[in-house]
């Protein structure tokens, strides 16, 4: 029996609790900055597997040891459902404070005010390779911090090709010797070993023949600077080895995901970036794994770039600028921080940190392709277009329903002009 | 206690007492309007404001970071022009058509062998509800997958037999069929359901059948089914609105991209993709409502054929 004076406590019990929880919200927010007894907690977020985020816990160790005001709370994900992630924290207005970052996205996102101007805040590039940072920059502000580059490569596993009586590959080959190979892999491969995935899948080889053949993936105006002729031609260069031992299926490399068939033995090589290297060496158990250059049908001209590989990113709405400024700082340039990497996030972008890190073995490998390919290297790649991460994935999606014989190559083209001229459209 | 003094009590009070029952029943009412509060603010809140607001994102061109462009029907228009989507659509509705039934009569078929008395009667229908309640979540979905996959159980027990089938993970078209034997291998909710009804058809009816010499299959057409169909007819509306939404277990399989070569791409998957990853959210929007229409009208047709077919206690048919 709720007489009035009832309602009205009940009433004012929901009210107090209400605040009570809400003040419950509120109390880690405190000051903007910390001290050592009641430090401020920022947020990092990364994508990667078990062995990045092992090495990642490190190096935060380390930076909370040196910084005992601040605090970093990190979590990853992998790269795909990464994407997606932010997306709904954007539009929430909740990003983290500190980010890794890819290039696919920069552009969404900073020129769409999500990102901290890290021009604004105290980091130190004295060290980094100044043709390099241009590439974090979007109309002269800088968004984002290289933390290493890489560079594309052809991966092949020299225990397996041995085992085969293949001799190992010295980098200097047009596309139909590289065809060959991969036909000659496979063919001797009896059907447990194929050659390697279908490499024109994959956008940035793509983007590289493109250079190749002096052509520009993107126009300056943000357009398509490549016709869909150009496409079909890229397509049809591995048209003869699709279905055949040369690549692997597609069925079982849907399979095989979230890992790479290479990494997981079934292909003796692999077309993709150089730091790769530290997670193809853990998936696949392999004692070495080698490196060199991609195929070009210009011997003087690979098309090959050096691309950061990662950046590092701070949220525009961060209540902790100089905290998040002095992790991003300590990531890129803290030469112990190298060392704990290595060339896993690819070869270090500051030269403090490349000199301080000491590269044996595997890594070394990854150094010294990019010191072996320095000639060839031209300038990295015009910054990609707004939704650009959107046509990279619809490109492996479209390859991939080539390579399932869903549709032709003219179809495959014709389907993803459309939806490359749709997505240009809409966001002119 | 003798029931007379209450009743002499209420009889006595009722005459003074009118005013103060009709002011009781306000402070009743006001007392359930209290207790509806927090429902009722969450509803309001979290169900009809996103609502309102996603019918007026789906009339624009929204990004999730600039303002939304109001673009009219334009949304809407381009969906039928979208393969994608078509495509979407296509594999959404051959899960319902063909998920949807056989996920109901192994329901039936289970929750039939289970009414009957027999040991350990406790123990089958837990075994048997079990997986729809670790259903939706997302380590099956991840088992299923291992079991479906390349040298998975499955593939390897029928290798066994002689059918090669390869793993039916990465093979367009076998993944239809197993994401349609996951959602049958979750009979349970169903079930339950289906077995409450059967406890409800008077056992006589099945003796005065039997006296009269009818088999079981007479007995189940006349006397289960019409018995039972107010309870199918339930069933059969729940999970068709059920199976449109599928998107946890296609999310894992397909790992979150609707492959291989889009026989995964349920509707609100796409609708998933467009809104978070391409960044159409006016887009992703338009698609859900789209969605609210058409279950709306499926429900709809049910409703008026059901007239035919169910019958309620009580009915003159």
């Amino acid at each position: 029996m709720i007489n009035r004076r009832n309602f009205l406590t009940t009433v004012a019990l929901g009210t107090a609790s209400a605040a009570f929880l809400s003040a419950c919200g509120q109390s880690s927010s405190s000051g903007k900055a910390g001290s050592a007894e009641n430090p401020v907690t920022i947020t990092y977020t990364w994508w990667g597997n078990d062995d990045r985020a092992e090495r990642t816990r490190k190096a935060i160790a380390l930076f909370e040891s040196k910084n005992p005001d601040v605090k970093v709370n990190g979590n990853f994900t992998d790269f795909a459902g990464y994407w997606q992630k932010r997306a709904t924290e954007a539009a929430g207005g909740g990003l983290p404070d500190v980010m890794q970052w890819d290039l696919s996205y920069l552009r969404d996102y900073g020129q769409r005010n999500q990102l901290l101007d890290l021009g604004t805040v105290k980091i130190n590039t004295d060290a980094f390779d100044k043709s390099l940072l241009p590439s974090g920059q979007i109309r002269g502000k800088t968004y984002g911090i290289p933390t290493s580059t890489n560079a594309f490569a052809v991966y092949y596993d020299p225990a397996k090709l041995k085992a085969m009586g293949i001799a190992e590959p010295d980098g200097t080959w047009n596309y139909k010797e590289f065809n060959s190979f991969l036909a000659e892999v496979g063919q001797k491969g009896n059907g447990t070993l194929f050659g390697g995935t279908d490499y024109t899948g994959v956008w940035w080889m793509f983007n590289i023949w493109l250079r190749q053949n002096n052509i520009q993936a993107f126009t300056d105006e943000g357009k398509l600077g490549f016709s869909k002729d150009d496409l079909k031609k890229w397509w049809n260069t591995t048209a003869q080895l699709r279905g055949t031992p040369a690549i692997v299926g597609e069925d079982k490399t849907t399979q095989l995901l979230p890992k790479s068939p290479f990494g997981s033995n079934v292909t003796a090589t692999e077309v993709t970036w150089d730091n790769f290297m530290a997670g193809y060496l853990g998936d696949s158990g392999a004692k070495e794994l080698k490196l060199v250059p991609v195929p070009s049908d210009n011997s003087d001209n690979l098309g090959l770039f050096l691309k950061p590989s990662m950046l590092m990113v701070a949220s525009a709405k961060t209540k902790y600028k100089d905290a998040a400024a002095r992790f991003i700082d300590f990531m890129v340039n803290d030469p112990e921080v190298g060392q704990i990497f290595k060339t896993s996030r690819g070869v270090p972008a500051s030269k403090t940190q490349r000199d301080g890190t000491t590269f044996e073995g595997t890594d070394k490998l990854v150094v010294d392709y990019e010191k072996s390919i320095e000639k060839y290297l031209k300038d990295a790649p015009e910054p990609p277009i707004v939704g650009f991460g959107t046509l990279e994935s619809s490109f492996k999606r479209v390859s991939s329903d080539l390579n399932y014989g869903k549709l032709t190559i003219d179809g495959a083209a014709d389907a993803w002009f459309k939806e490359a001229e749709d997505l240009i459209k809409q966001n002119a | 206690m003798t029931q007379t003094p209450t009743l002499s009590r209420r009889s006595q009070s009722s005459t003074p007492s009118q005013p103060r029952t009709s002011r009781r029943r306000g402070t009743d009412a006001r007392a359930g309007y209290t207790f509806l509060l927090p429902w009722l603010l969450g509803f309001i809140a979290l169900t009809v404001g996103p609502m309102i607001s996603s019918l007026y994102l789906s009339f624009t061109n929204y990004n999730l970071f600039d303002a939304p462009k109001w673009i009219g029907l334009d949304n809407y228009a381009t969906l039928f022009q979208d393969e994608r989507f078509l495509q979407s659509v296509g594999v959404t509705l051959s899960y319902v058509v063909f998920g949807t039934p056989l996920k109901l009569a192994a329901a039936l078929a289970i929750a039939m062998l289970l009414n009957s008395k027999r040991k350990g009667q406790g123990f089958y229908r837990s075994a048997f509800y079990a997986p729809s309640l670790i259903g939706a979540s997302v380590s099956i979905a991840i088992v299923w997958k291992a079991m479906f996959g390349d040298s998975g159980p499955v593939d390897e027990g029928l290798s066994f037999f002689g059918i090669d089938l390869g793993g039916w993970v990465g093979n367009p078209s076998m993944t239809m069929p197993m994401m349609i034997l996951l959602t049958v291998w979750q009979f349970g909710a169903p079930m339950v359901i289906f077995l409450a009804g059967l406890k409800q058809i008077p056992a006589d009816l099945y003796e005065a059948a039997s006296m009269d010499g009818a088999g079981p299959v007479r007995k189940f057409f006349n006397i289960t089914w019409p018995m039972l169909s107010p309870v199918i007819f339930f069933n059969l509306l729940m999970e068709t609105i059920h199976a449109f939404q599928i998107f946890a277990s296609a999310y894992i399989i397909s790992n979150g991209e609707g492959g291989p070569a889009g026989s995964t791409l349920f509707y609100t998957l796409y609708l998933y993709l467009r809104g978070f990853s391409d960044f159409r959210m006016g887009y992703a929007s338009a698609m859900a409502w789209l969605l609210v229409i058409v279950v709306g009208i499926i429900t709809l047709i049910f409703f008026k054929t059901s007239k035919s077919w169910v019958h309620y206690s009580g009915d003159s048919k």
